[in-house]
């Protein structure tokens, strides 16, 4: 784990309680999340693991990328730390607080989401400076007038005029409606915001352009992230720290630039050799997972990730694997402990 | 590589006042992957619909050649252009969701396309089917052949619609963003699964995409499209090896690349957004973006010869770029 940063203590956010510099921003505790599939007329209710008992902390001004394919329970483990939804055992604490002892208000203070569509995610019949001012609306008790001026500073601060803040959601560009996300997420001074594939649905060039200021933002205030995407490249640019997940567990964790020079777990090494960065002549990798995919609902015994191991051993599929040094595979286990 | 299988010619599409493509020009080969690459809004993607003559109500297509192995598709009927597609011509879409039907297995789905141009019996389609799913890596497709669209990962669902597309042995398969909605790791299998096909077969790959990592991986020649034109082209190792449009420079600043850009420091962007252009808008449609926008973009502006052997549409010399980072 990183060393708590203690630049946190003067932070714009920070003003309404005090607060230990060594406590996490966020902290998950053996967290696990099952939902019920029913199985239809005749079929069996199945049960779908998305989060397995996930524990890690992230200290405040720090980013934790979290990456994983499809159905990896990434966007589940999102909507369980911002209490969106309730976990089936284990605990969320948000600087040092149980969430669940939190109510509303007081969690919409402290953590924000900001979400991949900025086209489902703003209420396109309202105009973009009543979308800002909800969070404080909500909060009640802020005068309108307040409400306006910290609108208009969040407007200005995210790159939008206030001619822009008079429009619909639709009169704006896919960059544009992002950048009111932002700026409704931080309008209540947060100290954590929950990014969950923020710029998955954007060009390119909108993507940097958001992803700078998603940066810019971090560091003026403070904050700390947990960003959640599926583009590796675009994770090691943002994360201090990066989790890897393969349905619903960590399977590595590590400081990001450890990760990207010397990923540890097959599936990590895996994930990395797919990204097809813009250097011709290279060709497209075999990564050598093979046809089988990870189907949340039936896990696999043993290691999970076994069926599309390109090194996976027979024990493999019986032996589940413990974490070492934050790599979940018998093969390291191996060769951590020879003698054993 | 004999002569260009596909041949488009200073191809111009509108819908109502707005320009889509404006002027685009590029060749597709046997046994060769263009790639078409742009930000959205570009006019990629209608380039290749108006190709395929499949525009939306509205859009207006021009052009100054449009040929098909030698044959002229602006003066084909109707008929004669329907029988092509999905027969020598063969497409692909982003979310092969929305390109099936989920009320059809996916054997009748991909019998139907058999029969309608070859004819013949539903049972020998239905057993090339087999073989085509096969083919594409799919495993126990005799069961797949059986299964609705839904029932299938996003995956499999594009291996089901390339091996449709492959039903009628096409020489000419247009993707659209085939890839765009796949995990990187099932990305990579499809991008090397439409490979070895074109090894196997000869196909001719047009390839929409906004990603360049794609575009570098894949394509023997790349076309840069910025607010419907063709920015910059040529074979992809002379263009990346000397990138000589701004846009084209400043899209590859945008593409994070682990190790390129320390996570301190800002990567690249593009100021501003792409613009809407009308008909008969004069000179460079980025010109409004560009860091080395002068008066003289707003009149004709050149297509020039990059030192690598490409082109780009651009007032600035050759090797401004190099000179410009020597200064």
């Amino acid at each position: 784990m990183t060393a708590p940063d203690d630049r946190g203590a003067e932070g714009p956010g920070g003003l309404d309680r005090p607060r230990r510099d060594t406590t996490p921003a966020i902290e998950v505790r053996e967290l696990r999340k099952t939902f019920r599939i029913r199985g239809g007329l005749l079929g069996q209710d199945r049960q779908v693991v998305a989060v397995d008992d996930v524990s890690f902390a992230v200290p405040t001004g720090g980013v934790l990328g979290v990456v994983g394919e499809s159905g990896c329970g990434k966007s589940t483990l999102a909507r369980l730390i911002l209490g969106l939804l309730p976990p089936t055992s284990g605990d969320v604490l948000v600087e040092g607080q149980r969430l669940s002892a939190m109510d509303r208000r007081a969690r919409a203070r402290l953590i924000q989401p900001v979400f991949q569509d900025p086209f489902a995610s703003l209420n396109p019949r309202r105009r973009i400076r009543d979308i800002v001012a909800m969070p404080l609306v909500a909060q009640g008790g802020i005068p309108a007038r307040q409400v306006r001026d910290r609108v208009q500073e969040m407007l200005a601060r995210v790159g939008l005029t206030a001619e822009q803040g008079e429009r619909f959601p639709a009169q704006l560009s896919g960059g544009q409606r992002q950048r009111v996300a932002i700026a409704r997420a931080l309008v209540l001074r947060p100290r954590i915001v929950i990014c969950d594939e923020p710029t998955s649905a954007l060009d390119v060039s909108v993507q940097a352009q958001i992803l700078n200021l998603l940066a810019e933002l971090r560091r003026e205030l403070n904050l700390t992230y947990l960003f959640i995407s599926h583009n590796l490249a675009v994770v090691e640019h943002v994360a201090s720290e990066v989790a890897v997940m393969y349905l619903g567990r960590i399977v590595e964790r590590a400081e990001a630039d450890a990760l990207f020079r010397a990923p540890r777990h097959p599936y990590t090494r895996a994930l990395l050799a797919s990204v097809l960065t813009p250097e011709p002549g290279l060709g497209v990798p075999d990564v050598g997972l093979g046809d089988t995919l990870p189907d949340p609902a039936n896990i696999p015994p043993g290691c999970r990730f076994h069926p599309r191991c390109p090194v996976a051993e027979p024990r493999c599929a019986r032996q589940a694997p413990r974490p070492v040094d934050g790599a979940e595979c018998l093969l390291l286990e191996a060769e951590q402990r020879p003698a054993a | 590589m004999s002569a260009p299988l596909l041949e488009v010619e200073e191809l111009r599409v509108a819908f109502g006042d707005t320009a889509a493509v404006r002027g685009a020009s590029f060749t597709v080969a046997r046994g060769e992957t263009h790639c078409v690459v742009g930000e959205s809004g570009c006019g990629k993607s209608v380039s290749a619909l108006a190709v395929m003559g499949l525009l939306a109500r509205g859009g207006r297509r021009a052009a100054g050649r449009l040929a098909f192995d030698g044959q002229d598709l602006l003066a084909l009927p109707e008929r004669a252009m329907a029988r092509l597609r999905g027969d020598r011509v063969a497409m692909i879409f982003q979310e092969p969701m929305t390109s099936l039907n989920p009320a059809y297995t996916v054997g009748s789905q991909m019998a139907e396309v058999f029969t309608r141009h070859r004819g013949g019996s539903r049972r020998a389609a239905l057993d090339r089917a087999a073989g085509l799913l096969a083919k594409v890596g799919i495993t126990a497709p005799g069961m797949r052949l059986g299964q609705f669209p839904h029932q299938l990962s996003g995956g499999l669902r594009q291996r089901v619609m390339i091996a449709m597309a492959l039903m009628c042995d096409p020489e000419l398969l247009i993707a659209d963003e085939p890839t765009t909605a796949l995990d990187v790791t099932v990305q990579a299998q499809i991008l090397r699964l439409l490979a070895e096909l074109q090894r196997e077969l000869g196909l001719a790959i047009l390839l929409i995409t906004h990603d360049l990592g794609i575009v570098a991986r894949v394509a023997h020649k790349v076309s840069v499209m910025y607010a419907g034109e063709v920015v910059e082209s040529g074979p992809t190792p002379a263009l990346f090896a000397a990138p000589s449009h701004p846009y084209t420079r400043g899209l590859l600043g945008c593409v994070p690349v682990p190790g390129k850009v320390r996570r301190d420091e800002a990567l690249g962007s593009i100021p501003g957004v792409v613009p809407r252009i009308r008909p008969g808008f004069q000179g460079c449609g980025f010109r409004d973006r560009c860091a080395h926008a002068a008066p003289a973009c707003e009149g004709a502006v050149p297509r020039q010869q990059a030192a690598g052997g490409h082109a780009y549409l651009c007032r600035l010399p050759p090797g401004w770029a190099e000179a410009e980072r020597a200064a």
